[in-house]
């Protein structure tokens, strides 16, 4: 009983992971004028590694700022900076979690 | 008729300082040349990294634009560029493989350029804008070993020559290191052999005369006298016969016939008794019969001068103990006894056991030539003070 319960929370805590990214992420991000794929490029070409691209977008996310975007000026003047904490930073990083596999080229290159 | 092999009449302890030196030598020269097939060997691989180097970095930055491109397009195009004249991989900052076509994956990501173990050249390049993720772009090329094998055969032939010059060097530095010693031995050799000659007359007519007088009839005083001239006559002689030996006749005696070396002993004793009784020394013999085939002159010499050796470094009322067994002769003496620092070199020609008696060293070095010759052992046992024993075995 407390096992099955266990389980069931598991599930739905990680399928949550996966609503917060559809749900927010991408419903607010689909009408920008760069994809999620490109901004991700963006970070991968400037943070590296696994490590270093998270924790730079969860930096970014909690405390955006100008000078730190990886983002062209005139998107950033367009959009404005989006403080995308309001979320939680739990959720956020599951989201992150979530953009990194779907987006990383490890594994994917032929 | 003088020795021409010069080497032979070399003493024993310059031979030593010639082995030292060749020894020495041949140190140095092999040192020598493989410090500087060292030195080449290094020079040679820098070289070869120089230039792989300017190509390899030429490659990776062309490389380097694929990657850069491809980032712009993934993922609809997901295919890694491959290159035919090299192999490739990417890693990103944490080391992590982000893709690979490489066969070593012994990867060094603080060196530039370098061999794997498998004999494969790395050449890295350091991404400042990571496309793909990419910090590390590493490109593999095959070391097809040519260098090593162009190297070691400039080494070995370059070496070789090398080794020839040195020892002809070597040579004329060893003939003009000997020359001294060749013409001293050969001065000296050549004074002896003219001295030798002029004695034979006078000594022959010296000892025929002496056997002539007829002890009987002169007086007690004047016997006394010819004993002592008689005496001197025969050290005179067991001389001449040594200094003959050495300079001409060691070549001329080679008729061997079956002896018993008891005859030959019993009468040297003889001959010598009248020396020995000069100092009061006693012979003590235990002679068993023993033949050997032998040239009766050459062995004549070898017991003349332990013989005499023995009476001349014996004390006064010392004594002689010669023991003839079947397969040895020992002679020993009950005299000063030989330092044993010393002992090594008694067998050289022109060395003395003591400066107090005369001579010319000559009569052990003939011994231990016929003793050679003969193939037979030598030993030689002393203490200080009682006496030396010389055994010879065959
Ligand atoms: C309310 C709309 C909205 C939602 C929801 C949203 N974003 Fe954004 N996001 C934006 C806007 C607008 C920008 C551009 C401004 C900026 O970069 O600060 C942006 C920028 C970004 C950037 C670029 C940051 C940078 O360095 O400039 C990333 C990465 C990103 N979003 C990821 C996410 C992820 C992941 C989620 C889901 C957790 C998410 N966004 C949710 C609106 C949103």
């Amino acid at each position: 009983m407390v096992r099955s319960i266990f389980i069931l929370i598991l599930f739905f805590s990680s399928a949550f992971g996966n609503n917060v990214y559809t749900q927010n992420c991408i419903s607010c991000h689909k009408d920008l004028s760069y994809s999620l794929q490109e901004i991700f490029m963006r970070y991968l070409s400037a943070y590296g590694g696994e490590n270093n691209v998270k924790a730079g977008m969860l930096h970014y996310f909690i405390y955006p700022a100008k000078d730190i975007s990886v983002m062209p000026k005139e998107f950033l003047e367009e959009e404005g900076i989006m403080n995308h904490g309001y979320i939680g930073e739990k959720n956020l990083q599951k989201s992150i979690d979530t953009y990194w596999e779907l987006y990383k080229v490890k594994g994917r290159l032929k | 008729m003088l020795r021409n092999k010069v080497t032979n009449s070399l003493l024993a302890n310059e031979k030593k300082s010639l082995h030292r030196f060749l020894v020495l030598y041949i140190i140095m020269m092999i040192s020598i040349i493989s410090l500087i097939s060292i030195y080449y060997y290094q020079y040679q691989k820098q070289l070869m990294m120089l230039n792989q180097r300017v190509i390899l970095s030429d490659y990776a930055s062309e490389q380097a634009r694929k990657i850069k491109s491809l980032h712009f397009l993934f993922p609809e195009q997901d295919t890694y560029p491959r290159d035919d004249r090299f192999r490739s991989g990417i890693y990103d900052l944490e080391y992590e493989k982000i893709f690979s076509l490489l066969k070593s994956s012994e990867i060094y990501f603080d060196r530039e350029l370098y061999i794997t173990k498998d004999k494969k050249i790395h050449f890295i390049k350091i991404f400042d804008d990571y496309y793909l993720g990419t910090k590390y772009l590493i490109l593999e090329i095959d070391d097809d070993g040519m260098w090593i094998h162009d190297t070691w055969h400039d080494i070995i032939f370059y070496g070789g020559f090398g080794i020839l010059i040195f020892s002809i060097i070597g040579f004329f530095l060893l003939n003009l290191f000997l020359s001294p010693m060749k013409t001293s031995l050969s001065i000296l050799d050549r004074f002896i052999k003219d001295t030798t000659h002029e004695l034979n007359t006078p000594l022959s007519a010296i000892l025929t005369n002496i056997e002539m007088i007829d002890l009987s009839k002169i007086s007690e005083d004047n016997r006394k006298k010819i004993n002592r001239i008689n005496i001197a006559a025969k050290t005179v002689s067991v001389l001449y016969n040594d200094l003959t030996y050495v300079t001409l006749e060691n070549n001329i005696y080679s008729s061997s016939e079956k002896i018993n070396l008891k005859n030959i002993i019993e009468e040297r004793v003889e001959y010598f008794d009248i020396l020995a009784k000069s100092k009061e020394i006693d012979f003590r013999l235990e002679l068993n019969d023993s033949f050997l085939v032998v040239n009766k002159n050459k062995f004549t010499r070898v017991v003349d001068n332990l013989i005499s050796n023995a009476i001349k470094y014996n004390r006064r009322k010392g004594s002689i103990g010669i023991r003839l067994l079947g397969n040895s002769l020992t002679v020993e003496d009950s005299g000063l006894g030989i330092e044993s620092n010393k002992l090594d070199y008694i067998f050289d020609r022109y060395s003395r056991f003591s400066n107090s008696e005369g001579g010319f060293g000559i009569g052990l070095s003939i011994v231990k030539d016929i003793i050679d010759e003969y193939e037979m052992d030598i030993k030689v046992k002393s203490q200080i003070n009682k006496g030396t024993s010389i055994t010879i075995i065959w």
